[in-house]
């Protein structure tokens, strides 16, 4: 722990500068500006979280993991749609189900 | 009562009036930080401090309790003000001339003037060395704590800290003859 150098005279001056500030009614304007807290705050990113696993589980049960056509690179390259439509529309699945997820754990009342 | 009972309070049954202690208590240190990172910018300051405080009101479920709540404070309030830096030139702008603030005098010849000449040279300085000036020298933190506050390394504080001061003697010409009140 760093101790202050008593002998110090920029210390010192510094330390005796430190002087308190009067309220002048501060206290009150910042009580008058704190929002109303939300009773049962944890509802929403519950319910966040829990419609992401339930998508999270009717996507592994519905979509059609095994009939995926083999990922052309060259339609990659070519910037063919439809032919990458069946994988793009599974990696807008996964990534809602991802954004889903951090948001209900990252949720800030 | 203290601050672990108050915050206490505050979560449990949501009491204000326990907050507006905890108010009171760290607004003077809170304001007189931010003063001196705006320069001087005293409604600026306030505008933060009551944000800074806000914020601790939102978010005062994540403190833990391992540091001091007026660390957890300094560290909020460290943000509000680099979340304005960064749209305010004026306050981005780092370290300004590094010459004495009063060069032509040839010693600060009263207390009050040495006063006025610190104010004048704790403005000059790079906003990280007046940070850790402010945090440790002023308002007692370790240099650890001063770390944690403004999320940089260990040895950046205690460098920031050196190298102030050093810049503080040198602007400050009265400083040696200085007695403490």
């Amino acid at each position: 722990m760093n101790q202050p150098e008593k002998d110090d005279p920029v210390e010192a001056l510094l330390q005796e500068q430190n002087q308190y500030v009067n309220d002048d009614g501060f206290t009150a304007r910042v009580m008058g500006a704190l929002p109303r807290r939300r009773h049962g705050a944890w509802v929403r990113p519950a319910v966040l979280l829990g419609a992401a696993a339930i998508g999270s589980v009717l996507a592994a049960w519905w979509l059609p993991w095994g009939n995926l056509p083999p990922l052309d690179w060259s339609a990659v390259d070519s910037l063919d749609f439809q032919a990458l439509m069946p994988w793009m529309s599974m990696l807008l699945v996964a990534a809602s189900i991802v954004w889903a997820v951090v948001a209900a754990l990252q949720w800030d009342d | 009562m203290t601050d672990a009972d108050l915050i206490a309070r505050v979560l449990s049954r949501e009491d204000q009036n326990a907050f507006a202690e905890l108010v009171r208590r760290y607004q003077s240190p809170v304001r007189a930080f931010l003063a001196r990172m705006t320069r001087g910018d005293t409604h600026l300051a306030d505008d933060l401090a009551q944000e800074t405080f806000v914020k601790a009101w939102r978010k005062l479920h994540t403190y833990r309790g391992g540091a001091r709540f007026s660390t957890w404070l300094f560290g909020i309030a460290v943000n509000e003000f680099r979340n304005v830096a960064r749209q305010r030139k004026e306050l981005a702008l780092d370290e300004l001339d590094d010459v004495a603030p009063q060069e032509n005098q040839t010693a600060a010849d009263s207390r009050s003037q040495l006063h006025l000449d610190l104010t004048e040279a704790l403005t000059r300085l790079h906003s990280g060395e007046r940070a850790a000036i402010v945090l440790c020298c002023q308002n007692g933190l370790t240099h650890e704590e001063a770390a944690q506050v403004l999320d940089c390394p260990l040895g950046t504080v205690k460098t920031n800290v050196m190298r102030g001061k050093e810049k503080l003697k040198r602007w400050l010409l009265g400083y040696q003859d200085y007695e403490p009140a």
